[in-house]
């Protein structure tokens, strides 16, 4: 018997409250930055449900695009969190609060 | 037979979740991360989604996440004065991600649990198919990745240089 | 020249005569003189002419409109009008003659006469007005004249507090004045003495009448209010002459006389007892002082409660009547008192002069005509309305027939001991025996008066001119004819004959001597009403108004206007709170945003 459209769109909620909650609470930059990433795939695990249940390619396709993205966006931030580490030598975003009133 | 590959495939990508989410190694947390990926990929191939899942270890697990890896390494963080989490940012966050599935479950199945739509037939999983859509319905969303991925190059360059005075003295 | 014409330019005659001595003639006091003087006489010939004249009337134009609310300016020329414009204008001129050898050597004379044309002009204007509004106006302009002109020397400390005494006291009866009007105003439609006159639909209250008597307990110094009367003899003699005696303070009674058709008898029960109870009470201060224009102003008091309680007692020709005769003969006394201290240079206290009756015979004989007509000496002018006002009484209500009766006792026994200790017996100070008279300006005024003390009491004197006001004065008949004259006769030999027996011209107050509790208790009268309103401001209103004060700063000042702004910082404080810096804070709030957003999609919001 097949999982139900139902469970993958359970399953990937699941899997995006858990990156949330990641980002919430960690405190290293990193260990947030790869909560993101989980983020951005529970969404991909969804398009691909979705797609699978209409019976079409778009979200498969979107997927792509995601994937293009999320890797720029790695290269990107992970440059500048290097900047930062070089700025300000640490990378806890507890210590990074320079723009505090 | 699905069903059982199903579960345990989702088991195992959310205990890998909270292991990003929970370890106070961030190393541990990247390998985590890697093996939720593999999940994920796992969850695609029962989807009937071969190719897609083969992308994802392969840009996803291979290059960000390695590239994950290398920055933690170069940061060379000791790990500072561990402090363990805070009760309140706990609680905060456990309740925050209590509500966030509720609603987001509620929103999406609106109350159904496991008795939902069937999904469809796969519509098969060839690259010509997908390179069909992408070089004539989103063909313009194509050429903005390739302007976007540009950018990211020529952004990272930038950032990455020593600042003029640093340079001086390094 | 028509008559509204004429009535025009005498109220505008001392306005123009004020306006240019205070723009030019400020230092050059001879020309100021002359000028006030002359817008006097111009004034006076005027008044008398259009009151001798027989022309009567009643215009008015409209000045100026808020919506639906107008005020007019406008003059209602009857009888009683006339009456008082003619006093009003031949005893402002004496003043003003007497004026100029007064104060011949006064330094600020031209600023003096610019206040007492001024002061003309705002007397002439509430005897003109035909309404109320208009009548508050010039009353209020009457009362500055009045704390100018007290306060004419003003380094002088004790000047400057009477001023402003007379001023504040007058306020708070001027308080119960407009409310009165406001009140009449918004119950009958209109304030314009001829249409309430005409009657129509007259809403009778009790409230409206007391309200505007208020402003002549204030302006006529009836009790509870006379404290300030005493205290403005500060100002120079000729201006208590004019202003404390004759008109100014008549200007209440005026007043009451112009409302009557507003009375009821609850009301003039009521003003009948407070005018009563003045009466007496001044009687009894005026006992005990020394200082000789002090006592005359007490005496003012008591016949001013004299003329309110007539008033009261329902008769508008009696009150009038004894107003008449009483501005003739204390204007009299007053520039006789002004002859007096001039004479003796400055000297004041009665203990200190004596036996002027052959140095200053002028003065002297005036001045014993005036008190004769006061304390009522058969055939002179104050006899007759006193007279009118003990039948009066006498009918109807006769426990004021008693009182009055008994201040007129006190009224001679007063009186006569001032006449015998200033002018009886031998000097008893060096200025004293050096007194002479000062010259024409000074007797010619007196001696106008003094003829006018004598005829003015017999109605036909008038020749009908003012039928309007007189011919409800009370006539006794019969039985009550006999009683009252009786009665008259009575006070006056016994008032007079133990005062003339008791006082010694030996330099002694008697009372004094042969009593000193009754004269200390006397005196303690004197000084009750100040005591009481000092007490009052001190304790209960000073500690009102810090409370107030409090109030103000830290409340409105405080919580009101700086909290508001207090308010407005903290929410300030508490946004800027929010901005840590610290990434996790931020996504909390952003998860927030998207709960929001939710809600809205999900229609919960």
């Amino acid at each position: 018997m097949t999982p139900s459209l139902d469970s993958y769109v359970m399953l990937s909620a699941a899997l995006f409250a858990i990156g949330f909650l990641g980002v919430l609470v960690r405190r290293n930059t990193l260990v947030i930055y790869m909560c993101l990433e989980l983020m951005l795939v529970a969404a991909t695990l969804a398009l691909v449900a979705f797609s699978r249940f209409n019976g079409t390619e778009d979200g498969d396709v979107f997927v792509f695009f995601i994937l293009t993205v999320a890797a720029a966006e790695v290269a990107v931030g992970l440059a500048i969190i290097v900047a930062l580490f070089r700025a300000r030598q640490t990378v806890r975003v507890d210590q990074l609060d320079s723009l505090k009133h | 037979m699905e069903h059982i590959a199903f579960t345990s495939l989702s088991v195992f990508t959310l205990a890998c979740a909270l292991g990003v989410v929970l370890s106070k190694n961030a190393v541990n947390g990247a390998m985590c991360l890697l093996l939720c990926l593999a999940g994920i990929a796992g969850l695609f191939v029962q989807l009937h989604a071969y190719l897609l899942a083969f992308v994802l270890v392969l840009v996803y697990a291979g290059a960000v996440v390695a590239l994950f890896l290398f920055i933690i390494m170069l940061l060379d963080m000791q790990g500072g004065p561990v402090r363990s989490f805070r009760g309140l940012n706990v609680f905060a966050g456990l309740v925050t991600g209590a509500l966030l599935i509720t609603g987001l479950n509620l929103l999406a199945v609106r109350g159904r649990f496991g008795v939902g739509p069937p999904l469809g037939h796969s519509v098969g999983s060839s690259l010509k198919l997908y390179s069909y859509q992408l070089f004539t319905t989103y063909l313009l969303p194509v050429q903005v990745m390739g302007f976007l991925l540009l950018i990211a190059m020529l952004g990272v360059i930038v950032l990455s240089r020593r600042a003029p005075k640093a340079e001086g003295q390094q | 020249m028509t008559p509204l014409q004429t009535a025009l330019w005498v109220l505008l005659a001392p306005l123009a005569s004020a306006v240019v001595i205070a723009l030019l003639l400020r230092t050059k006091g001879t020309a100021a003189s002359a000028v006030s003087v002359a817008a006097a006489a111009f004034a006076a010939i005027g008044g008398l002419w259009l009151a001798f004249g027989g022309a009567r009337f009643a215009q008015s134009k409209e000045w100026f409109r808020f919506g639906s609310f107008a005020v007019e300016f406008g003059f209602k020329f009857d009888d009683l009008a006339a009456l008082m414009l003619s006093i009003v204008g031949v005893v402002g001129l004496c003043v003003h003659v007497f004026s100029l050898g007064y104060m011949r050597d006064d330094a600020a004379k031209g600023r003096y006469f610019g206040g007492l044309s001024i002061f003309m002009f705002s007397m002439i204007g509430i005897v003109l007005a035909d309404n109320l509004f208009m009548m508050f106006m010039f009353w209020e302009l009457v009362g500055f004249s009045s704390y100018f002109l007290i306060n004419h020397w003003y380094d002088r400390q004790s000047a400057a507090d009477a001023s402003k005494k007379a001023f504040i006291v007058n306020r708070v009866g001027d308080f119960g004045f407009v409310l009165g009007i406001i009140l009449c105003y918004w119950r009958n439609g209109t304030v314009n003495l001829t249409e309430l006159g005409a009657g129509h639909a007259l809403v009778y209250s009790r409230l409206v009448p007391l309200l505007l008597f208020c402003g002549a307990v204030g302006k006529s110094a009836q009790l509870p209010l006379q404290v300030w009367l005493p205290d403005a003899m500060e100002g120079p003699t000729p201006v208590s002459a004019l202003i404390h005696a004759a008109t100014m303070v008549a200007a209440g009674i005026y007043m009451l006389c112009r409302i009557n058709v507003l009375m009821v008898p609850s009301a003039t029960t009521v003003i009948a007892w407070v005018g009563t109870l003045t009466a007496l009470y001044s009687a009894l201060c005026a006992i005990t002082h020394r200082d000789i224009k002090k006592v005359l102003a007490y005496s003012t008091l008591s016949q001013l409660g004299y003329m309110v309680a007539a008033f009261g007692l329902g008769s508008v020709s009696a009150s009038m009547f004894h107003l008449t005769t009483h501005a003739f003969f204390k204007a009299l006394l007053f520039l006789g008192s002004g002859s007096v201290i001039l004479g003796c240079h400055h000297e004041q206290d009665i203990f200190r002069m004596g036996g002027l009756r052959t140095r200053m015979p002028v003065t002297f004989w005036t001045f014993t005509v005036a008190v004769a007509a006061i304390v009522g000496l058969p055939g002179l002018a104050g006899f007759f309305s006193k007279d009118a006002i003990l039948v009066l009484a006498y009918e109807n209500n006769r426990a004021v027939f008693a009182v009055l009766a008994l201040t007129a006792v006190l009224t001679a026994f007063y009186m006569l001991r001032l006449w015998k200790i200033v002018f009886l017996g031998s000097p008893r100070s060096e200025a004293a025996a050096h007194a002479h008279e000062s010259g024409i300006a000074l007797t010619a005024p007196l001696v106008v008066l003094g003829a006018l003390s004598v005829v003015g009491g017999y109605t036909g004197v008038y020749g009908g001119a003012f039928n309007g006001v007189f011919s409800g004065i009370p006539e006794a008949v019969g039985a009550t004819h006999v009683v009252v004259l009786i009665t008259s006769l009575f006070v006056l030999v016994v008032g007079a004959g133990a005062s003339l027996a008791f006082y010694s011209t030996d330099g002694s107050d008697a009372l004094e001597q042969g009593s000193p509790a009754t004269f200390g208790f006397l005196s303690a009268l004197r000084g009750s009403f100040d005591a009481a309103y000092e007490y009052y401001v001190a304790k209960v209103q000073q500690r009102a108004a810090m409370a107030l004060n409090f109030i103000d700063i830290v409340g409105l000042a405080g919580a009101v206007v700086r909290g508001l702004a207090g308010v407005v910082e903290m929410l300030g404080f508490g946004v800027r709170a929010l901005h840590t810096g610290r990434l996790n804070h931020y996504v909390y709030w952003f998860l927030g945003g998207v709960v929001v957003l939710w809600a809205f999609a999900a229609g919960i919001l």
